[in-house]
């Protein structure tokens, strides 16, 4: 975990513990802080972990790098995501590694320390079919997909078809914010939009305020910059026309688009942003833009073309989720048989 | 302000250690501060230490502004601004080395040379702190004898103490604490064959395994006490806890040479209940004065028996004892705002 950022994947810890306890069982979350900067302090983050000693649990669910390095008998992972910049972003110039030995030495290590985790584990789910494939291509292991079930699915419920398309979750450069408010100005003048989340820094969430004054789009974006209660989140949610969420090649379908298609509405995404594709089908279920300003200005503008259209689009959106049928007392009884 | 809270813990085990750092956490939220909680697990097995040691040795959070840190090892962690409160050792290496039954591996050369190493490690360790604080005059006492260092005695409080009330004065001694054969729940039991009154005892709390909880059952049935013991094996509520608080007659608490004065004193305080406790229960004693706020006994079930029947012949003198042990609270500082204004100072 990074000390004082919450998101998705803590959100998943606290749900599965709480689920794990309805099931009957005792459950502890154990977070072990990381810190993946400086690249060069990586090696022993990863043999800390290691170091540890985890006594008196009879068994382990293990969720992310380096906490899924935990020695432990009878260990299942979970598999969220690996040290991506060692993988799947090193290959697309996005790692923090150092371009020189020392960092082909790290990713060299990070490789074969997974390599041995995975092989002493018990079992090897992910939570998205990208991860799957992921783990497949550059590990070489077989894993299950087991999506991560929605969590207070009850708040859920659509309301209004309101006239704004909602862009919630966590506010940072690979969640693209940036990008919408730059398709916005190139989308139909009916177009409004509200960004609602907790920023990962100060200057994420500045950024966005800058880009909303230069582009003069004051009166067509509401920003809500901050951690909001969930209720609060299930109202922006349920009452928008369409929901957009276009993460960078991201590893899960994402709560957001969980959530959304739950309440019944039509999803926007980007042809890169990875898991989240299994949930949106292009004109079945939402849009699938080109990653630029301009193919997301078209698909935002088509929220409001007809919106017979756009409700059609949330019910099937709605109706592809439930027939992953996706709940959490099926999931833990398959996490620990 | 960015505060990580640095703790290691034994899964599954509940214990006081836990109250201290979460209880912390909800009091600085309030105060609008950033907190992350950080709970590492270690065991104490002598040849595992170092190895454990060297993961919290580890362990970056550079990205707290602050880092405080509770139970062994996690002042280990290294941080630019690390505050301690120190509530342990690793026990069976410092004060209780001389004790073969509780140190549990010999002492022998290699046990020696572990425990000289850890000494020196940890006191390099505290040495780096920004400021030491302990929860108690003892284990002040131990920083200074074993480690060298000055510390300031900083005594946690109970999360909203304005739970505990008292409402009545009935005939029952109440010991709240895990059931573990150093709290000496039996030594309780064993008094009430020598009482002369009927007083009655309830024992709550769980254990970390099933073996003195089946002795004290078994010492129940053999000394046909069944009558006026009530043993509840189990994590009780904290609304149960405040009820039988509220009625008992007074509260005991007898650990075996323990750090602290032990939050069962503190509540027992808060619910204005006179505290019986013994010669050698060590922090307990910073809080207890006998005859004032409860009985300091000998460590024997005749001498715990005496308290007990006192208290049940002359009810006057358990509510007067009961109301000096509410004063005591203020007299020595237990209060949030103190601890936040030190911690944060």
């Amino acid at each position: 975990m990074a000390p004082f950022v919450w998101g998705g994947a803590e959100e998943l810890a606290v749900n599965l513990q709480k689920n794990l306890i309805i099931a009957g069982h005792e459950s502890e979350i154990l977070r072990i802080p990381f810190q993946w900067e400086p690249a060069e302090r990586i090696p022993t983050q990863m043999m800390m972990v290691r170091a540890f000693e985890l006594w008196n649990v009879d068994h382990v669910i293990a969720l992310k790098f380096p906490a899924f390095y935990i020695r432990h008998p009878n260990k299942t992972l979970w598999l969220l995501h690996q040290y991506r910049q060692a993988y799947d972003l090193y290959d697309a110039g996005q790692t923090n590694l150092p371009p020189n030995q020392i960092g082909e030495d790290i990713r060299t290590l990070i490789r074969n320390a997974d390599n041995e985790t995975f092989a002493e584990s018990r079992r090897i789910f992910t939570n998205s079919e990208v991860t799957r494939q992921r783990l497949a291509k550059y590990n070489g292991f077989d894993a299950t997909v087991l999506l991560p079930p929605i969590n207070d699915a009850e708040l859920f419920v659509g309301k209004s078809t309101g006239n704004y398309i909602f862009a919630g979750g966590r506010i940072n450069g690979m969640k693209r914010q940036k990008m919408l408010l730059e398709a916005l100005s190139h989308a139909d003048s009916r177009v409004k939009l509200v960004i609602a989340g907790p920023p990962d820094s100060a200057a994420d969430g500045e950024e966005l305020k800058a880009t909303v004054a230069r582009l003069g789009l004051e009166d067509r974006v509401k920003l809500d910059i901050r951690f909001l209660p969930r209720d609060a989140y299930a109202d922006y949610l349920t009452n928008a026309a369409a929901v957009a969420y276009l993460p960078f090649d991201e590893d899960s379908l994402g709560y957001v688009a969980m959530e959304a298609a739950t309440a019944g509405k039509a999803l926007i995404t980007t042809s890169d942003s990875g898991g989240i594709l299994g949930l949106v089908r292009h004109r079945e279920t939402g849009w699938v833009a080109e990653p630029t300003p301009g193919g997301l200005a078209e698909a935002m503008s088509a929220v409001y073309a007809d919106v017979a259209v756009t409700r059609a689009y949330g019910s099937s959106a709605r109706a592809l989720w439930h027939s992953f049928n996706i709940d959490w007392s099926n999931t833990v009884e398959t996490l620990l048989p | 302000m960015k505060i990580a809270l640095c703790s290691s813990f034994v899964p599954f085990l509940n214990s006081g250690a836990r109250h201290i750092v979460e209880w912390l956490e909800v009091m600085l939220i309030k105060e609008g501060h950033q907190v992350e909680r950080v709970y590492l697990p270690e065991v104490d097995a002598p040849h595992l230490l170092f190895q454990q040691m060297t993961a919290f040795r580890w362990v970056d959070l550079s990205a707290a502004d602050r880092v405080i840190c509770f139970r062994p090892q996690a002042h280990l962690i290294s941080h630019p601004h690390k505050i301690l409160w120190f509530i342990h050792h690793l026990r069976s290496f410092y004060d209780l080395w001389e004790d073969d039954l509780y140190r549990g591996f010999p002492d022998d050369a290699k046990h020696r040379g572990l425990r000289d190493a850890l000494h020196a490690a940890d006191t390099s360790a505290i040495r780096e702190a920004k400021h030491v604080f302990s929860n108690s005059r003892v284990v002040s006492e131990r920083l200074r004898q074993f480690n060298g260092v000055e510390s300031e005695v900083l005594y946690p409080p109970v999360l909203d103490p304005q739970r505990f009330y008292c409402r009545e004065y009935n005939d029952e001694i109440v010991c709240i604490c895990r059931l573990e054969h150093h709290k000496r729940q039996h030594l309780l039991i064993e008094a009430l064959q020598y009482t002369n009154t009927p007083v009655r005892l309830r024992l709550c709390g769980l254990s970390s395994g099933p073996n003195y909880p089946e002795y004290l059952l078994h010492l129940i049935e053999e000394l046909h006490l069944a009558d006026r013991v009530t043993l509840e094996v189990r994590w009780i509520s904290e609304q149960e806890k405040a009820d039988y608080l509220a009625d008992c007659l007074a509260a005991a608490y007898l650990p075996k040479d323990e750090d602290s004065y032990g939050y069962p004193s503190i509540e027992a305080s808060h619910a204005s209940k006179a505290i019986i406790t013994t010669l050698d229960s060590g922090g307990v004693l910073e809080l207890v004065r006998d005859g004032v706020n409860g009985f300091v006994t000998e460590t024997t079930p005749q001498g715990l028996a005496k308290a007990m029947d006192q208290l049940y012949v002359d009810k006057n003198m358990a509510k007067r004892m009961g109301h000096n042990a509410l004063n005591c609270l203020d007299e020595m500082n237990i209060s949030w705002s103190h601890v936040l204004t030190r911690l944060l100072a």
